[in-house]
């Protein structure tokens, strides 16, 4: 160690006691360190505290004045009563259109639903089946775009006129597992855009997906890449739940639960595949595309002004055979360049399951505390992902996002993202709450700024804290003018355990404006009915086909528009 | 040394360790926009973006502990930069330049220093 110079040795003692520890170095380091220690705390040793670890007694209270936003603009209260909101759109005529879900973790089945919000009322445009989460929708040249997530019999984008005269443009997307289709959004070329979640957390089919559901209805089911790839040498052990006395089970990569690889195993690419942004054309025979792979939860789509595709990724989750740790969501900011299947031309590929946020996953900074690093699965990287154009608080679910496209909103250009906020203990572990908040990004910078928060001592959902604010915002679109940023609050969704509990009812319609803005006289807010919808059985499954590993190159076979009774 | 001096320290640490334990929100929405005439901090919060937010959002707590309550000195925050601890990963002058680290620090102070108005609470 270097003798500290007297100059500095005597600014010291000028200050008081620091010299004589220095003189002692082993106290010294040891201080440095427990200086350090105690200002971070010890992470192992410290409790897990998540946002959806709440008690609730059922009834949500909603009130404008506990959510804080920027000095100039308030906040009003549009909705309320949903049960599992995702997504909003507006008519011909400017009303608010919402979708409901249908679906949400913890297996809980509901009925999907369009509804519009004309005036003081809610009016029913369409329901759907027993195949949601419906995602996200777009009202684009007449009809309603939705995107129908697929939980039991795969994905579809689905084509619903005002009268609710449903078609669906897709179907039998690979989205029965963790995540499902997303979206939709209609690019300036006119096409849909859309998104497909991963089966998996990162790649392999483990017990994790057993908690989800899925993996009972589809034991066949796993991840899909979209070009070929080989495998490195990696297996996963794990129990077997399928048997009685304590087997165990070997998986690997981009295989079913219990299905062994070979190393430098090739596993065909295939369009659809998962994890991907592809891209449908709007006329029949509706050839299907993929823009982009290796995303994780591709959830929410928009386009800016100039035309790139802004999609919004939820990170990894510290869970299953191949948990990381700390994985950010991600902000990708694509150039909607589309490759149909087996073409020579890669498309994009953003990293997952071997990258997190443009970063290697062999990095030690990803590996869970007192766990392994996560190793590659592909022997080789399929492409070197690209540069993230912002990066969201890990486990914060960066869900719907649009753009402000009209000065007197202001920030202009900025992309407003809905952070949903964590499921913890689910998904890992956190020190305090993430999410639970809108924010907006300035796309030059990456620079992420609270928009609309709840008031309170720390970040959470509204059922935490005990006000009557922000529960989990899923979504946001401004009205047409773009005067008005509104809000889609999916309500109240609990964590116990690993099990999810969405409280049915308690979602929200929240707007934000500029309070200066002339004409926007509040409205008083509108209170769903409880409306008697049919229970949902779910009818007993046969396992969708799903393209195993080796597979042939899947040619493009979009689904003819197919109509629906 | 006195008994009383030799435990200053470790009451020091418990004070430190306490005062981490809160969340210390500072975001636009609670405490206004934050002055960035300063191009350190400026360019700092760019740089937090990048490297810090993701796990102490808006020096929050969140996946790592709140920064906005940590008594660090300067310094001291720097070690921990370069060297990691615990959970926390080391970033290399190859990943955050020493002048960027500088920001870095400009701003995480700035940050600190935002005071909440109670009524904003």
């Amino acid at each position: 160690m270097h003798a500290p110079d007297r100059s500095a040795r005597a600014l010291r003692d000028a200050r008081g006691g620091f010299p004589r520890r220095t003189a002692r170095p082993g106290r010294g380091i040891a201080l440095l360190v427990l200086m350090l220690a105690a200002s971070s705390g010890c992470y192992v040793l410290r409790p897990s505290h998540g946002g959806g670890e709440a008690d609730f007694d059922g009834r949500r209270e909603l009130q404008p004045a506990d959510i804080a936003v920027p000095p100039g603009y308030a906040v009003e209260l549009v909705a309320s009563g949903f049960t599992f909101p995702t997504g909003i759109t507006f008519d011909a005529e400017g009303r608010p259109c919402v979708v409901e879900s249908g679906y949400c973790y913890g297996e809980v089945f509901t009925v999907p639903r369009l509804l519009r919000i004309a005036g003081a009322e809610v009016q029913e445009i369409a329901r759907g089946a027993a195949n949601g989460p419906w995602t996200g929708v777009q009202f684009h040249d007449g009809r309603f775009l939705v995107a129908e997530g697929g939980a039991t019999e795969g994905g579809r984008i689905l084509s619903i006129g005002p009268d609710g005269t449903t078609t669906a443009l897709a179907t039998g997307l690979p989205s029965m597992g963790d995540h499902h289709v997303n979206g939709p959004a209609v690019g300036p070329d006119g096409r849909i855009y859309f998104g497909i979640g991963t089966a998996t957390n990162s790649g392999v089919v483990g017990t994790d997906n057993i908690a989800f559901g899925w993996l009972d209805r589809h034991p066949q089911f796993h991840d899909i890449p979209g070009a070929d790839v080989r495998l490195a040498d990696q297996l996963f052990t794990t129990d077997d739940p399928r048997g009685t006395n304590g087997e165990e089970a070997e998986t690997g990569a981009y295989s079913a639960f219990g299905s062994r690889v070979e190393p430098g195993q090739l596993v065909r690419g295939a369009v659809p595949c998962t994890g991907a942004v592809l891209v449908l054309a709007p006329e029949p025979p509706h050839a299907l595309e993929l823009v982009a792979w290796g995303l994780r939860n591709p959830f929410g789509l928009c386009f800016t002004e100039d035309g790139r595709l802004l999609v919004t990724d939820n990170g990894y989750d510290e869970r299953g055979s191949r948990p990381v740790w700390g994985a950010p969501d991600v902000l990708w900011s694509l150039e909607p360049r589309s490759v149909a299947a087996g073409s020579p031309s890669p498309a994009t590929w953003c990293g997952w399951p071997d990258f997190v946020a443009g970063h290697p996953i062999d990095a030690e900074t990803f590996a869970p505390p007192g766990g392994d690093t996560p190793q590659p699965l592909f022997a080789e990287p399929p492409g070197t992902p690209p540069e993230p154009a912002a990066l969201f608080p890990c486990h914060a679910s960066a869900n719907g996002l649009d753009i402000s496209r009209n000065a007197a909103f202001g920030h202009l250009g900025e992309a407003f993202v809905a952070l949903f906020g964590d499921q913890v203990p689910a998904t890992g572990k956190l020190l305090s709450p993430v999410g639970f908040k809108v924010v907006r990004v300035d796309l030059a910078t990456g620079v992420a700024e609270d928009f609309a928060v709840n008031r309170g001592d720390i970040t959470g959902p509204a059922s935490l804290l005990g006000n009557a604010g922000l529960e989990r915002p899923v979504a946001v679109r401004f009205d047409p003018e773009g005067e008005m940023l509104y809000v889609v609050d999916f309500g109240v969704l609990l964590q116990d355990g690993a099990h999810a509990e969405p409280q049915r009812g308690t979602g929200a319609l929240w707007r934000i404006r500029r309070e200066e803005l002339p004409g926007t006289d509040p409205v008083p807010p509108v209170a769903l009915a409880p409306v008697a919808l049919p229970p949902v059985t779910l009818a007993p499954v046969t396992p969708a086909p799903v393209t195993p590993a080796p597979v042939t190159p899947a040619p493009v076979t979009p689904a003819l528009a197919e109509d629906i009774p | 040394m006195k008994p009383r001096a030799r435990t200053a320290p470790l009451v020091a640490a418990i004070a430190l360790l306490l005062a981490a334990c809160g969340a210390g929100r500072r975001g636009e929405p609670l405490v206004g926009p934050m002055d960035l005439s300063d191009p350190a901090v400026a360019s700092g919060r760019t740089v937090y973006a990048r490297q810090c937010n993701h796990c102490h959002p808006g020096g929050e707590a969140g996946l790592g502990p709140s920064l906005n309550d940590k008594l660090l000195p300067r310094w001291l925050m720097r070690f921990q930069v370069r060297h990691g601890l615990g959970a926390m990963p080391a970033f290399p002058e190859e990943q955050v330049s020493d002048g960027k680290v500088d920001d870095l620090l400009t701003y995480v102070k700035a940050l600190r220093a935002t005071e909440v108005p109670d009524t904003l609470k």
